[in-house]
């Protein structure tokens, strides 16, 4: 038994775990671009922001509070620790938009973020990254005092090209036909 | 009582772990809620240290939003100048992670 699940091993030949592209895209690009450009500094991914309510902690204690108070706080995809400066970092592939929009807005909660405390000290860097970019993100970004870096693995590429593809005829056509073939076999 | 011989990771709970190898596993597994078998892919962390404490065990990444942040730092056991703080946030269909990579000095 293992976490309440019994298990037995069986030969694997496949790629692991996220074998599927269309899962974890953002996350995967995350892990990557931090690995590659920031491999010398400490990251945190996934960090929670803002204030916990004080009268939470009073009454059920600081550790308890913060996990309490976890799913109503904003969630910055990561941080990066640099000796002089906090980068506070979104990741996008599609709503980019969206991600720029969010970082001067994550950016105010910084020195009010309890698990931030030993970093306040630092100057921030808004960083976008993305995995391509345009004239008009440009002009926002700058005007937002958002660096923009752009990231594009070759999977990526993948990944697009099949989110591209989901609104043909030709793949509605197919993706009809694989639903038939789930309903006719009782499949989930 | 036997020994702990895994990291099992609790909500809210930091683990600060250090690999020292991996291997990947393809596992039949029953599902908990409906007992049917069923495979799962799993990257299986031999685990050194544990919360700073020399401790031999192992850490099995079944969750591919764990895996996604961890991949990066397999090719070449990458993962051998780092320590990961990993927590879990959340249970059920909602669980993430948040995974804090220091490098060793």
């Amino acid at each position: 038994m293992h976490n309440g699940v019994t298990m037995s091993i069986v030969p694997f030949k496949e790629k692991a775990v996220g074998s599927r592209k269309s899962r974890q895209v953002e996350t995967r690009m995350l892990a990557e671009y931090l690995k590659e450009t920031y491999s010398k500094y400490t990251v945190i991914s996934k960090v929670p922001l803002g204030k916990v309510p004080e009268e939470l902690m009073a009454e059920v204690g600081y550790k308890r509070a913060l996990g309490m108070s976890r799913p109503f706080r904003p969630e910055i995809d990561a941080v990066v620790a640099l000796p002089g400066a906090l980068i506070l970092i979104e990741a996008k592939v599609w709503r980019i938009v969206d991600g720029l929009a969010k970082l001067p807005m994550y950016q105010s909660l910084v020195p009010f973020t309890p698990e931030l405390r030993q970093y306040r000290h630092l100057q921030t860097i808004m960083e976008l990254v993305v995995a391509w970019t345009n004239d008009n993100l440009e002009i926002m970004a700058k005007n937002a005092g958002v660096r923009v870096r752009v990231f594009c693995p070759p999977w990526i590429d993948e990944v697009v090209k099949a989110q591209h593809e989901y609104w043909t005829p030709e793949y509605r056509a197919k993706r009809e036909e694989k639903l038939k073939l789930r309903k006719l076999y009782d499949l989930e | 009582m036997p020994l702990q011989n895994y990291v099992i990771l609790e909500p809210g709970k930091p683990e600060r772990v250090h690999f020292s190898d991996h291997h990947l596993e393809r596992r039949e597994i029953s599902d908990p809620k409906t007992g049917r078998p069923t495979f799962r892919n799993v990257c299986v962390f031999d685990v050194d240290e544990v919360n700073g404490l020399k401790t031999p065990s192992q850490l099995s990444v079944i969750s591919e939003k764990l895996f996604a942040s961890l991949e990066p730092y397999l090719p070449g056991k990458e993962y051998l100048n780092y320590d990961f703080t990993i927590t879990k946030v959340g249970a059920g269909f909602t669980t993430s992670f948040s995974v804090q990579v220091t490098p060793r000095k």
